[in-house]
């Protein structure tokens, strides 16, 4: 009966990895970046939604649709590129790129990204 | 005394020509062949003029009056009562030929082609058949008639009479064109085959027990049906040939195939039939010509409208998915009052919205209330393009009744389109969230800046 045992076994090292997982973002991200990480996991769970109402009950209006699947993708894809600059240890990727440089790009695309999504919402 | 009488008279002849004109003209040309005699079809002609036509007199052969002046019909109908007439133009005019020159019998003017072209001008013609095979026989071939072959007329020794076999009493099956309860009529003439036209108008039909053969001597019937079967033409017998027939062209102009001139004539007019009772040939011949000259089931669409619901007036364009209100008015010929009046009675009219197919096929009802006024309304595809308006009415006997008129239907504009669908709140409210969620979420950023960077400049000391 090796199998049962060694699924238990994986399953406390996945267990383990994943408390170790934690613990370490926990402990070790800065509370800027779990700051933006809530705001990514809203984005992913609006996106998700919108999605699946879409599939499950209807896409009608088809450009509402897309305005509103659009405008969680894009703003999670600018909220990604604030969090990449402003990580402390892309520092040395982002040289040129400040904190507050790294905001103004950010603030400027979601607003323009924004401007179009409610052009299109319909 | 004598002033008033022949202002009375005047009076009474304005009513005549007021009353019962047929719709499309008065003025009538009979050719009338030389071997025949006006007064043998004083019934019948004096009938017409009674209603109110102008009847010229002319022998087929003689060049005036001519029937159509620089192609411009002079006549509003035609009555050809030359059923025996042979040749429409000189074979050769070679002196040394004068026999063959002598046969002609038309004038130039009257040919199967100049007929057609006057059908096509909306003039109609009354031509009557015999069995021999005339120039008439062949154009009745070309409106889809099958003549049997020559020298064959209509036989039937049914019912037993003294009459000769050739001379047959055909029951007068009910139609709307004729009146209710006629008389069966004395017919003797040439039957013809009904091809498959769907233009004609079958209107007297051979009597069941009647066929076509050039002898009444039963003695070689046998060899009759052989022949009629070897040769794969089928026996020309029972009910399925015609004697009478109508044709109505796409111009609404009509023409008759009678098989026999006999049938309007005097003679068989006041003949009894063979159970005592009077013929029906008078009010029969009368009824045919009155369908012929356009007097009866003539119908005309006065006028159609279309616009959308709640409105009066046509767009410029439609959009697709609109609620369409089309309307027409069509008026019936009432040769009485020599008027045109609206006309209820369609009850099968339909009316098709096109673009290549029909899109919408729906019944065109008549309006309660309201005669002649026949409405429906329904909503345009949810497809775009150039449509048409079609009412397109074919019955038989029945002008026809057409109209076509197009009207572009179109998308919505950028601002047509519904707005804030209830369906589509979750998308709205992802957008908002998320433009929301981009505001709270800067505010913040920007609120904890300063304590932000000092933990992070902290951070990066430590490390």
């Amino acid at each position: 009966m090796a199998g049962p045992k060694a699924s238990s076994q994986s399953q406390a090292t996945l267990s383990h990895t994943v408390s170790t997982l934690w613990k370490s973002y926990a402990h070790k991200t800065p509370d800027r970046l779990k700051f933006v990480d809530v705001f990514l996991t809203f984005l992913v769970l609006s996106g998700v939604i919108q999605f699946a109402y879409c599939v499950l009950v209807t896409n009608f209006p088809f450009n509402a649709f897309l305005a509103g699947f659009a405008s969680t993708v894009g703003q999670f894809v600018l909220t990604a590129s604030l969090r990449a600059q402003v990580n402390p240890e892309n520092h040395t990727e982002f040289k040129e790129v400040s904190p507050e440089r790294a905001f103004a790009d950010f603030a400027l695309g979601s607003i323009v990204l924004h401007f179009f999504v409610f052009n299109f919402l319909g | 005394m004598r002033f008033l009488r022949s202002a009375l008279l005047s009076c009474l002849a304005l009513l005549a020509t007021v009353l019962a004109k047929s719709s499309s003209g008065d003025k009538v040309l009979v050719l009338l062949d030389p071997s025949l005699d006006k007064a043998n079809y004083s019934i019948f002609f004096n009938g017409l003029e009674k209603r109110g036509y102008d009847l010229t007199f002319r022998a087929p052969k003689d060049a005036s009056p001519a029937v159509a002046a620089y192609d411009v019909p002079n006549y509003a109908h035609v009555i050809l009562f030359t059923p025996d007439t042979k040749c429409t133009s000189p074979t050769n005019p070679h002196p040394s030929h004068a026999r063959l020159t002598r046969t002609v019998a038309y004038a130039s003017d009257i040919t199967p082609q100049s007929l057609v072209g006057l059908l096509s001008e909306n003039t109609n013609l009354l031509i009557t058949l015999s069995p021999k095979q005339t120039p008439l026989t062949s154009l009745a071939t070309e409106f889809s008639l099958i003549p049997p072959p020559p020298g064959t007329p209509l036989v039937s020794h049914h019912p037993k009479r003294e009459e000769p076999a050739t001379l047959v009493p055909v029951d007068v099956a009910p139609s709307p064109m004729l009146a209710k309860g006629t008389a069966p009529v004395w017919f003797s003439g040439a039957p013809h085959a009904l091809g498959n036209s769907p233009y004609l108008v079958p209107i007297l039909r051979a009597p069941a027990t009647s066929f076509a053969a050039d002898s009444t001597d039963d003695s070689d019937a046998a060899v009759i049906v052989d022949a009629a079967d070897k040769a794969g033409e089928g026996l020309w017998a029972g009910s399925q040939l015609g004697l009478v027939t109508g044709f109505q062209t796409f111009k609404n102009s009509r023409v008759i195939f009678a098989g026999s001139v006999d049938l309007f004539s005097d003679a068989y007019a006041r003949k009894p039939l063979p159970d005592g009772i009077p013929s029906g040939n008078a009010q029969f011949v009368r009824d045919v010509a009155a369908w012929v000259f356009q007097e009866n089931m003539v119908l005309r669409i006065d006028r159609t409208a279309h616009h959308r619901v709640n409105e009066t007036e046509p767009p410029e364009m439609y959009t697709i998915n609109d609620q369409i209100v089309y309307t027409a008015y069509i008026s019936a010929y009432n040769p009485r009052t020599s008027s045109w009046k609206p006309y209820d009675g369609l009850t099968d009219l339909q009316l098709e919205f096109t673009m290549l197919d029909p899109h919408v096929r729906t019944a065109l009802p008549p309006v309660a209330g309201e005669p002649g006024k026949y409405e429906v309304q329904f909503r345009a595809p949810d497809r775009h393009g150039v449509f048409k308006f079609v009412i397109g009415w074919r019955r038989k006997g029945y002008s026809f009744l057409h109209t076509s008129t197009t009207v572009p239907v179109v998308p919505p504009r950028h601002d047509e389109y519904p707005r804030f669908l209830s369906a589509a709140w979750p998308y709205y409210a992802g957008a908002i969230s998320t433009s929301v969620g981009f505001f709270v979420f800067s505010a913040l950023w920007l609120a904890g800046d300063v304590k932000g960077e000092r933990k992070n400049l902290k951070n990066t000391k430590s490390e």
